[in-house]
């Protein structure tokens, strides 16, 4: 591993911990940082995530104690609560979440217990410690979800049959993360279950004050938002179960048993309403078949991304729309037992293809990755090579599909050449919507 | 002594007390006759901030033939996600090729903040080198290395020896300083340090005394035009258009600029700034070692401040003649291509948000073109702008608020339903209040528009034209979009969180 991330594909702990409490209901996040660290993560949502930034208190808006030279040497924890103090004046949040950065967690500031005053007083406010050499984006998400599970969900509550929370999308990482809340929330609907999804229109304060009462935790990634599970099921004794991204009908009805079996609900049911998505899935493909054969649109690909989407997109390409991943590219920082959880899962499609999975964080080394699949002949009249080929990754992977003259649609962060509002690939109707995308982006000189 | 001779620039607040915090009025600030913008000033509630790395990481970014190595946390440098557009369409328009930022992150973790990351920088600068063999690599600092004391420019002098590209340090720490614009000294101060040496094998082996004569009088009509990484290459051309006609030839540094071109910067016969917050402490800096006299003086946005930029640089090569001639017929142009917009703009109030220099010249051109100005917003305050206050006052024969701060759209938006203004122009990310409001918005930095120059005034008409022609995507999002504010706060004094040391912070 070299020593440095070329282009990291994520922003720091202290970033994934902000994007997150914006897209929390009518919560301010309270920064405890450096004064440029809010701008930071504001241009990095302005350029990677699909032209959305922020939300009802996001960007610049957000408070931010903007520590100095002086508070570096004599400590930041008065400037702190002079901050939080006036933010109570000023802004019009119903949840307060104070996270640190980089500088006030080198100092030592003790956040804790400067927050610990605001909460005997009955404010509702939280705390995580997200300095940002802690990790990347996806684990100040992870941060933040347990300082919820911790701090804010009322404890001791009485279980509820048929009620999940969902964990394992990350806001503004997972680009399209509202339109796939949406489309998980609408397939955990179907079998009937009340949902809490923490971030969407459809979810409030209240309900996630009131999320232990769920009967299970679901976390559709085999990283994102785990530890967060484990902490909901130690402090609150909720179980959880991981799941993929459910992308496309093959994963979505994986999705569906594996949480009725979880459950305990009646397979028999369940398998019905499999058969009624599928049977209307493909009632929409049909008028796809005869220009998707005749157009020979089947395709080699590349699949490159986050945790989620590298595994979840693979799967779908190869188990729903029957192309061939060859090269899978997951873009994460991640520890060994974690890179092993992801061989194995992604080891068993059903297509039977062995796409080769790599760990790679730097961008400009993919093609040697690429290239060492595909070595160079003595002659090139009878070559197997990746054509016709696609790559599905970031827009950082521009200067790859163009290099191999593959097409290239933009699906995992940064994701700076589309507009994103409430588009979603989970679920049935999601892989109907990638579809779509997939195909325009190779007709679209048509 | 240079400030060029130590490694790190001073901060501006020593440099030039600069300062970010008063709430006033234009006529209060020009005269500073209250307790205004104290060296130290604070507020007792902020909002967060851009930090000196991202003006700093624009300038960077843009460097061809460069990788920069950004010495910290993982998060640091993530804006370049949004400065890679710039990066993309600069390098399409002046040399047809589209390319991205290239830019790695030493990724500081726990363990290194223990045990110090030099030894990790100083193997990721050898792994660049070898991977990417750019021409220069320029190490940038951010906050985490400033205070767990890592020396980077000792690691650069350790191991320049070992490495092909010429290594540059640049000090973006953003805990350092207040001002932004600090970002644009600490860029300087590396190029200044360590590029401005005219490569041996650019020099002729045998002189030539024609090619000398001819040498000396290219040099002598030609002319350094700073540039900023807020201004596109529209804004440019326009320049070199304008100083073209007067037979100067341009160069155009440092943004975008080639690293081993660079010294070339060093052999013209004069600098012009285009904005002095921007430049004045590389010009003085060129000046001492180089004797190359500059203007610092006007930034030539809007008709007037247009003319006074040209008349100056005219002054100095002795055209004053026919520069003139250049200004009577470029407005003459400008001001008939302009009247069908200017019935629209009569009485329109504006309020305009941006770096000190451009907040007031674009507030000039707003007042060209007959908007009122009902208050202005700069990010910081020093000394070079006082000129451009007085301007504004002469100019417009009115008082009106000033805000003096590094965004706080808590302050505007407070001051935006006091004022109520038909169209505000703001920074990348400062248009959301006042668009959540229902106010019409125009962005007042966006490389890939023209804003400098006659060019500028009639392009930003036309767009400001077009943009009160149908406000209703922001009217009608006011409706259902509510701001981040308590009820009380609307009724609260704006600068009620501006703390004074002795005395009154604002009026």
């Amino acid at each position: 591993m070299s020593d440095f991330i070329e282009r990291p594909r994520y922003s720091c702990a202290l970033g994934g911990a902000m994007s997150t409490i914006n897209a929390l209901p009518d919560t301010i996040p309270i920064l405890h940082a450096a004064p440029g660290c809010a701008g930071n993560i504001a241009w990095t949502q302005n350029g990677g995530c699909g032209l959305q930034v922020g939300g009802y208190c996001g960007g610049l808006s957000v408070p931010s104690s903007n520590v100095q030279e002086r508070e570096v040497v004599f400590g930041g924890s008065e400037r702190l609560r002079e901050q939080i103090k006036n933010t109570l004046e000023v802004m019009d949040g119903k949840l307060y979440g104070v996270i640190t950065g980089c500088v006030t967690e080198v100092i030592g500031d003790d956040v804790k217990s400067v927050v610990s005053e605001f909460k005997e007083k009955g404010i509702n406010i939280f705390t995580a410690e997200t300095g940002g050499f802690k990790g990347n984006s996806y684990y100040g998400y992870d941060l933040v979800m347990q300082a919820l599970a911790r701090e804010y969900v009322r404890p001791g509550v009485e279980k509820i049959k048929g009620k999940v929370n969902v964990l394992g999308i990350v806001p503004f990482m997972d680009v399209f993360w509202r339109g796939n809340l949406e489309g998980i929330r609408s397939l955990l609907e179907k079998l009937g279950l009340r949902v809490n999804t923490f971030f969407t229109y459809r979810d409030s304060l209240e309900g996630i004050r009131q999320c232990a009462d769920a009967e299970l935790n679901i976390v559709v990634s085999d990283v994102y938002g785990v530890e967060a599970a484990g902490v909901f099921a130690e402090v609150h004794g909720t179980p959880f179960i991981t799941v993929p991204l459910p992308i496309g009908p093959a994963a979505s009805d994986e999705f569906l048993r594996q949480t009725a079996r979880a459950l305990s609900l009646d397979l028999n049911r369940v398998e019905k309403i499999i058969e009624d998505e599928n049977k209307k899935y493909f009632s929409y493909l049909e008028p796809l078949t005869e220009c998707y054969n005749d157009l020979d649109l089947q395709r080699y690909a590349v699949v490159i991304g986050d945790v989620n989407y590298a595994t979840a997109v693979t799967k779908f390409l190869s188990d729903d729309l029957g192309w061939l991943p060859e090269l899978v590219v997951i873009t994460d920082q991640l520890r060994d037992d974690q890179k092993n959880k992801l061989l194995k899962a992604s080891a068993n499609l059903e297509s039977g293809l062995k796409p080769k999975v790599v760990f790679e964080t730097d961008t400009s080394e993919i093609i040697r990755h690429l290239n060492g699949l595909y070595p160079k002949t003595a002659t090139n009249k009878y070559v197997k090579n990746f054509s016709p080929g696609f790559v599905v990754g970031s827009s950082l992977d521009r200067e790859l599909a163009q290099s191999i003259g593959a097409p290239h649609l933009t699906v995992s962060f940064p994701v700076a050449n589309r507009a994103v509002i409430d588009r979603g690939y989970t679920g049935y109707r999601g892989g109907l919507r990638l579809i779509e995308d997939l195909l325009s982006a190779i007709v679209a000189g048509r | 002594m240079s400030y060029l001779d130590n490694k790190e620039p001073p901060k501006r607040e020593d440099r030039l007390k600069a300062c970010i915090t008063f709430g006033g009025t234009l006529c209060g600030l020009a005269n500073k006759t209250r307790g205004c913008c104290l060296h130290d000033g604070e507020r007792g509630f902020t909002q967060g901030s851009i930090c000196l790395l991202l003006p700093g990481l624009a300038m960077i970014n843009s460097l061809p033939d460069n990788v920069v190595l950004l010495h910290g946390a993982i998060g640091c440098g993530s804006c370049a996600h949004s400065q890679n557009a710039n990066v993309r369409s600069g390098g399409n328009v002046r040399w047809g090729r589209v390319k991205d930022a290239l830019w790695l992150s030493t990724a500081l973790s726990e363990s290194d903040v223990i045990s110090g990351g030099e030894t990790k920088l100083e193997k990721a600068i050898i792994e660049a080198d070898k991977r990417y063999r750019p021409a220069t690599i320029t190490v940038v600092a951010g906050c985490v290395p400033g205070i767990i004391g890592d020396d980077i420019d000792g690691v650069v002098d350790r191991i320049q020896h070992r490495v092909a590209a010429r290594i540059i340090p640049v000090h973006c720490e953003g805990f350092k300083t207040k001002i932004w614009a600090t970002a644009y000294d600490a860029v300087y101060h590396g190029i200044g340090r360590k590029l401005l040496e005219e490569p041996e094998h650019s020099k002729p082996l045998f002189p030539d005394e024609l090619e000398e004569l001819k040498e000396n009088y290219r040099r002598s009509r030609t002319v350094n035009l700073l540039n900023v990484s807020s201004m596109g290459r529209a804004d440019e051309l326009e320049l070199s258009r304008l100083l073209g006609a007067l037979g100067l030839e341009t160069n155009i540094f440092p943004v975008f600029a080639k690293p081993e071109e660079m010294y070339r910067v060093t052999q013209a016969a004069l600098s012009i700034s285009t904005c002095p917050t921007h430049d004045d402490y590389f010009l003085k800096f060129l000046e001492e070692k180089f004797g190359i006299p500059y203007i610092l003086k006007h930034m030539p946005i809007g008709i007037e401040n247009t003319n006074l930029w040209i008349r100056d640089v005219a002054a100095f090569f002795g055209m004053e003649k026919q520069a003139e001639k250049l200004i009577q017929e470029e407005v003459k142009e400008l001001r008939a291509a302009l009247a069908e917009f200017l019935p629209a703009f009569k009485g329109k109030k504006v309020f305009v948000g941006a770096g000190e220099f451009r907040a007031l010249a674009t507030a000039g051109l707003l007042h060209e073109l007959g908007f009122e100005l009902v208050g202005i917003r700069s990010y910081h305050h020093d000394e070079f702008a006082n000129s451009e206050y007085e301007k504004l006052i002469n100019s417009t024969g009115k008082d009106f608020p000033i805000n003096i701060a590094n965004v706080q759209p808590f302050e505007e938006a407070n001051l935006l339903k006091q004022l109520k203004p038909d169209v505000f122009l703001g920074h990348w990310n400062g248009n959301g209040t006042a668009a959540k409001l229902g106010i019409a918005t125009h962005v007042i930095y966006n490389t890939g528009l023209s804003y400098i120059g006659y060019r500028g005034v009639y392009e930003l008409a036309r767009r400001l034209y077009r943009q009160l022609s149908n406000p209703v995507f922001n009217r009608k999002l006011s409706k259902y979009v509510r701001l981040p504010y308590n009820a009380q706060w609307y009724e609260a004094d704006p600068y009620k969180y501006i703390k004074a040391a002795g005395g009154e912070g604002h009026e």
